[in-house]
């Protein structure tokens, strides 16, 4: 109660505020309720706020119950009460009087309004033809008629004459003030009636002045035209302008400025100075200018050649082999006996002055002269193909006759730049090969690139290895080189050309008779040639060749694998060309491949039978399944090739019994390729680690064997196991292997034998272990698969001729091994019964309106929601309808009971007088006296 | 007001409509009932119904037995109750919002008010801690009641999924504070309501109530003390959900902080969930 009572304070305060401010204090307001002129008590109350919304007014905020409930009496009083009366009566008062209904009206108000009904009255028709009875008519009357006849004809009089003055005033004076447009809009203001005369006139009057106004304006322009003028050419005869302006410029300035004012004669000397100094300059056009013309000139944007096809590209590879053959056989023809002198006779044009020079020197250190020179020319005649690009198609025409090298340089700048490499190297080797450091270069060049197949083949020897290799390699290289630069001239002469065009060779034999007795680099170029120029997007039927082709290159493969003093460099040399031409036709490098797996598998079983033949796979075998994991993917999960490879290399590691050092080596090389294949796919091969255990179990001396060993033998076909790999003696340094080297060593070498071999076998075998734990570390047995390794490894570092470096390496892997395992069994978890997950509770979802709005209908059905509302309003008119007959009802009989109680009071008080007259009559007649009265009168 | 849509039940009768203590019994009683009825029934289908859903598992898991997951029906409960909430509804324009420090502050500063103090967040998180907890997917949540600033009490059924935005949360709680009930999407259940003050007339009789606050003397670890209190016993905590001031009830028996530091409402809720799924064994 108290919180409402306070707001009601408020609330009021709230009201009073627009007449009183800030007179929330308490005695003010108590003043002002003072002040208030009747207050009911009642009225005062409030109705109060149950939910106080922040930010939300209410309507019926001010409504108050007391008040409300008063005025509704009040109302009934007026209405009810008064039919209520009316009800017993037949016939009624009715007060017409003018105003009487009326309560704002005073007296005075009401008197205002008979006497206008009475003089409405008059007017009417009806009273026209009375005849006036009083004096206030006539003045009426009167007074009307006089306004009238005022209006209708001063007025326009007044008007007229006015207008008539201001058209003389336009007529004669022609230049006109800005006081006449507001005239005439002040005209326009009283045109209501006009005569058609007069709107002519103004039509005329207007026109005539906006054509003054025109001619006005124009004459101003024309003077400030001039006024600007003087301006310009008083600024063009300074020297400001001068110094800012460029001199050719200001030259035709000048003469603008003179045309204007020709009677102009002021500095004159200054003006004819600059004349003569721009005449000197005006030979020379603007730089901007000339550009602008030459940008017209120039071609928007010119067509570029458009990239070539595959098709197109090869086209072009084999015409320009044609053209080289052509030009080769020429050449040939021309001079069929030397071809050494028709070469000379080519270089005879860049060689002619060092000979000139040398002709007049003595004739000593004549070859090494000439030499020089050639080299020389060599290098020069690279430079200037460099440089004469841009006028090539010339060359060719005029050095066709000069000589076929030219017209070689010539035709190479049609091809791209691989082509021209490509040229450059042809016409180096169609060359004889005099030059043999030049060729060694290219060679090597070539051989980078070949060099990293060669690191992935030799992938189980270390870095160190692989730069011995290397360097191995480039040794035999420069041996070789030496050789044919000795038997250089000799050479040259036998060996016929190498043609441009070459058909592919059907058989092997053709493939050979073809290669025989020539180079590795030269091998090569005939096979890329033999490759260009039977390019399968050339023609349809020489995909069939190329697939011949590519088998018997692959049987050239193999047979060179085969061969005892291994040509290593060829064998690297011919991955490059097979591996993209089994791009090229991958399905039949793929049968190729599995009919050879195949083979082997066959050959390698009918060879397990017999105990005495060498199980282990031929360098021939090593060297195709080497070249297959590179040619295909190996991390597929099923491949038509990888497939049966890993499958056969795992069943020579199974199968095949370690008997001597070559075999360890050869076994060895196998696990480190399978790892190189297996090392992306992450696939299980248990034969490996198998052999890797063997291996190193070799190296133990002790013959100890455990009852986990002998299961382990029961696996493994291989039943005397020699310590082949036992140290026996200390070695002081390991040499890497050289795989190759001791491919092509025979069996029974004392090598195999020796301790540093053993030692680096076991330094390859720990590294190729290595490999595989990492492989193999994810996998969840892993600790079952490594902890007997680990087990021999151990025993191995503890033998006491191991040398230190590999006991440190031993170490390390043991260590690699200790922490995976562990970290393994960290991981594992014991076995658990597994549970019943617990179910949870079931969640429903709260069902709730975004913006939802008190009172609104969230119902879908748009009728239902209609319905509702309507029966709702009808149900709360009816209940208010019932509310207010209630009330009616209560009123009435408040009204009823009120009349009645009078009527009781008076019928009492009649009762009660009537009772006492018989009272006092009574009392009189029972006296004796017959009443005061009568007495009195008496 | 209107009644929602769709279903047209049995009506609830003027009686059961008075929200007592009686009714709350009542209700209680056949929820036991029927959740005895329900634990029955699914150990004997439990046979029938975990093959299928485990076969796929067995792939795998080959013989090893389901062990049964060790779910007890104790009946002791917890009670959460958040007091003064600030959960206030303005008229802002035109439409009615829940107020907030964020989008509100203008609005708040303009009808004197201080933003800092509307944080209806707070309570989101805090039901969402209570509601997500394990404690309550094991079914040992009985009710959260939540009063605000104004004193409006309102009730919360575990099993509602308080929407996880705030944005929503908002609207569900617009719509709850005007319309007095939120029922489930699809049914007529009541998962939210405002209900009659005090609170303690919906309280189990004899349960233990503990109100928590930072201001507390009695500073304790709460796994120590979960173990001073009986485990048959009915829990009720009451959690001040405001930014700045204390709660102060008179009908907590037990006043306590549980940590040196001021603790938001929803960590502390953690703490006392993560308290009590020990003591209970719920995981």
């Amino acid at each position: 109660m108290a919180k409402s009572s306070s707001r009601t304070g408020d609330d009021r305060n709230k009201q009073k505020k627009n007449k009183k401010k800030k007179n929330k204090s308490g005695p003010d307001a108590v003043a002002m309720k003072v002040k208030a002129p009747k207050d009911n008590p009642f009225e005062t109350i409030w109705s109060r706020r149950k939910f106080d919304i922040l930010g939300k007014k209410r309507k019926g905020e001010e409504r108050r119950v007391g008040l409300a409930r008063s005025r509704a009496i009040e109302k009934r009083k007026k209405t009810l009460l008064k039919e209520y009366e009316q009800s017993g009566k037949a016939s009624v008062f009715v007060d017409k009087r003018i105003g009487e209904q009326n309560e704002e009206l005073d007296e005075f108000g009401k008197a205002i309004l008979r006497s206008q009904r009475e003089r409405q009255l008059k007017l009417n028709n009806k009273s026209k033809y009375n005849l006036s009875d009083g004096e206030d008519d006539d003045f009426e009357g009167l007074n009307i008629q006089g306004k009238d006849d005022f209006e209708d004809e001063i007025f326009p009089d007044d008007d007229g004459a006015e207008a008539a003055e201001t058209e003389k005033e336009l007529t004669t004076v022609q230049h006109l003030n800005s006081q006449i447009p507001s005239e005439i809009s002040m005209e326009g203001d009283e045109n209501k009636h006009k005569s058609k005369k007069e709107v002519m006139e103004e039509i005329i009057l207007k026109s005539k002045f906006f054509k003054a106004q025109k001619a006005k304006e124009k004459e101003e322009n024309e003077h400030l035209v001039e006024e600007l003028d003087k301006n310009f050419t008083s600024l063009v005869q300074s020297k400001a302008l001068l110094s800012l302006t460029e001199p050719s410029k200001m030259n035709a300035l000048k003469a603008l400025v003179n045309r204007n004012i020709p009677n102009e004669h002021s500095n004159k000397e200054n003006l004819s100075a600059i004349q003569k100094m721009d005449n000197s300059e005006k030979e020379k056009p603007d730089v901007y200018d000339r550009l602008v013309k030459e940008m017209i000139l120039e071609r928007r944007a010119r067509p570029s050649d458009r990239t070539k096809t595959p098709e197109e590209i090869a086209q072009e590879e084999r015409e320009r082999l044609e053209r080289l053959e052509e030009e080769r056989q020429k050449r040939m023809n021309a001079s069929e006996g030397s071809s050494d002198e028709d070469e000379e006779d080519v270089e005879k044009p860049p060689k002619e002055k060092p000979r000139f020079l040398s002709g007049d020197d003595l004739g000593d250190s004549f070859s090494v002269s000439e030499e020089t020179v050639t080299m020389k020319g060599w290098i020069d005649e690279i430079l200037e193909k460099n440089d004469e690009e841009d006028a090539a198609s010339e060359d060719v025409s005029t050095d066709d006759s000069e000589g076929s090298e030219d017209a070689d340089e010539g035709s190479d700048e049609d091809l791209d730049e691989h082509g021209k490499d490509l040229s450059l190297r042809d016409w180096e080797q169609s060359d004889d090969e005099n030059i043999g450091t030049d060729l060694e270069d290219e060679e090597g060049e070539e051989d980078s690139d070949d060099d990293e197949q060669k690191n992935t083949a030799a992938k189980k020897h270390d870095k160190v290895n692989d730069k011995k290799a290397v360097e191995t390699i480039i040794k035999e290289k420069d041996s070789s080189g030496a050789k044919i630069d000795v038997g250089g001239k000799q050479l040259s002469t036998k060996l016929e050309d190498i043609p441009y065009l070459i058909e592919a060779p059907k058989t092997y034999e053709e493939l050979c008779a073809l290669l025989v007795n020539r180079s590795n680099s030269d091998v090569i170029i005939i096979i890329n040639r033999i490759r260009a120029s039977n390019a399968i997007k050339l023609a349809a039927e020489n995909r069939k060749k190329m697939q011949v082709f590519y088998g018997v290159l692959l049987q050239y493969f193999a047979v060179l694998a085969n061969k005892k003093p291994l040509n290593f460099e060829l064998l690297n040399m011919l991955v490059k060309p097979l591996i993209e031409m089994s791009i090229e036709i991958p399905y039949f490098a793929a049968i190729c491949a599995r009919q050879r797996v195949l083979r082997t598998r066959t050959q390698f079983v009918g060879s397990i039978k017999n105990p005495e033949s060498c199980f282990w796979p031929s360098s021939k075998t090593l060297f195709l399944l080497r070249l297959w994991s590179m040619i295909f993917p190996c991390s597929d999960f099923r491949h038509p090739v990888m497939t049966p490879v890993i499958l056969l290399i795992c069943e020579y590691l199974m199968r095949c019994p370690v008997v001597s050092g070559r075999d360890i080596a050869v076994g060895s090389f196998l696990c480190s390729m399978l790892l190189s294949i297996l090392k992306q796919s992450r696939k299980f091969c248990p034969e490996a680690i198998m052999f890797l255990r063997t291996l190193l179990m070799a190296a133990t001396e002790s013959k100890s064997i455990s009852s986990e060993d002998s299961e382990f033998y029961h696996l493994m076909e291989l039943k005397a196991l020699k310590p082949l790999l036992c140290i026996r003696e200390t070695v002081n340094n390991i040499i890497p292997l050289n795989f190759y080297k001791i491919i092509d060593m025979p069996e029974d070498s004392s090598f195999f034998t020796s301790d540093s071999f053993r030692a680096s076998v076991l330094v390859a075998v720990l590294e190729t272990l290595r490999g595989y734990i990492n492989i193999y570390e994810s996998l969840s047995s892993f600790p079952e698969i490594f902890l007997p390794v680990l087990r021999l490894l151990d025993e191995v570092a503890e033998q006491k001729n191991t040398p230190n470096l590999l006991r440190d390496k031993i170490k390390e892997v043991a260590e690699f091994i200790k922490l995976k395992v562990d970290e393994h069994h960290t991981l594992r978890r014991p076995l658990q019964m597994r549970k019943q997950k617990p179910v949870p509770i079931k969640l429903l979802n709260p069902k709730f309106e975004e913006n939802f709005v008190k009172g609104r209908d969230y119902d879908p059905d748009r009728e239902r929601a209609e319905m509702k509302k309507l029966q709702k309003l009808v149900k709360r008119e009816r209940k208010g309808a019932a509310r207010e007959l209630r009330k009616d009802n209560y009123f009435l009989f408040e009204v009823k009971e009120r009349q009645r109680a009078l009527e009781e009071e008076e019928r009492a008080e009649k009762f009660g007088k009537a009772r006492a007259f018989l009272q006092e009559q009574e009392n009189a007649f029972k006296s004796g006296q017959l009443g005061k009265g009568r007495k009195r009168r008496r | 007001m209107t009644r929602p849509h769709g279903v047209k039940g049995r009506k609830r009768k003027k009686a059961e409509e008075r929200y007592d203590r009686d009714e709350e019994e009542e209700e209680a009683q056949p929820m036991e009932g029927e959740a005895a009825k329900r634990a029955t029934l699914e150990n004997s289908n439990s046979d029938k119904e975990a093959e299928p859903v485990e076969e796929t598992a067995v792939d795998e898991l080959e013989g090893i037995p389901i062990a049964p997951s060790n779910q007890k029906s104790d009946n002791s409960k917890v009670i959460f109750i958040l007091e003064r909430a600030s959960l206030e509804v303005g008229k802002v324009g035109k439409s009615y919002q829940l107020l907030n420090s964020d989008d509100h502050s203008n609005f708040l500063r303009k009808n004197n008010k201080n933003p800092a103090d509307y944080r209806p967040d707070i309570v989101h998180q805090a039901l969402l801690m209570i509601l997500d907890s394990p404690l309550n997917k094991a079914g040992r949540l009985q009710a959260v009641y939540v009063k605000t600033e104004k004193g409006i009490l309102f009730e919360v059924k575990p099993h509602v999924r308080i929407p996880r935005t705030f944005k929503r949360f908002a609207g569900v709680m617009l719509q709850l504070l005007q319309k007095l009930s939120i029922t489930a999407v699809g049914k007529r259940e009541k998962l939210l309501r405002v209900i009659k003050n005090p609170v303690t007339q919906y309280l189990p009789v004899g349960s233990r109530k503990i109100g928590l606050s930072y201001s507390s003397q009695k500073l304790v670890d709460m796994q120590d003390y979960m173990t001073t209190v009986p485990s048959d016993l009915d829990l009720v905590f009451v959690v001040g959900a405001l930014a700045h001031g204390k709660v102060e009830t008179d009908y907590t028996e037990d006043f306590i902080a549980i940590s040196g530091y001021p603790l938001s409402a929803a960590y502390c809720i953690t703490r006392i969930c993560n308290a009590i799924e020990r003591k209970w064994k719920i995981s």
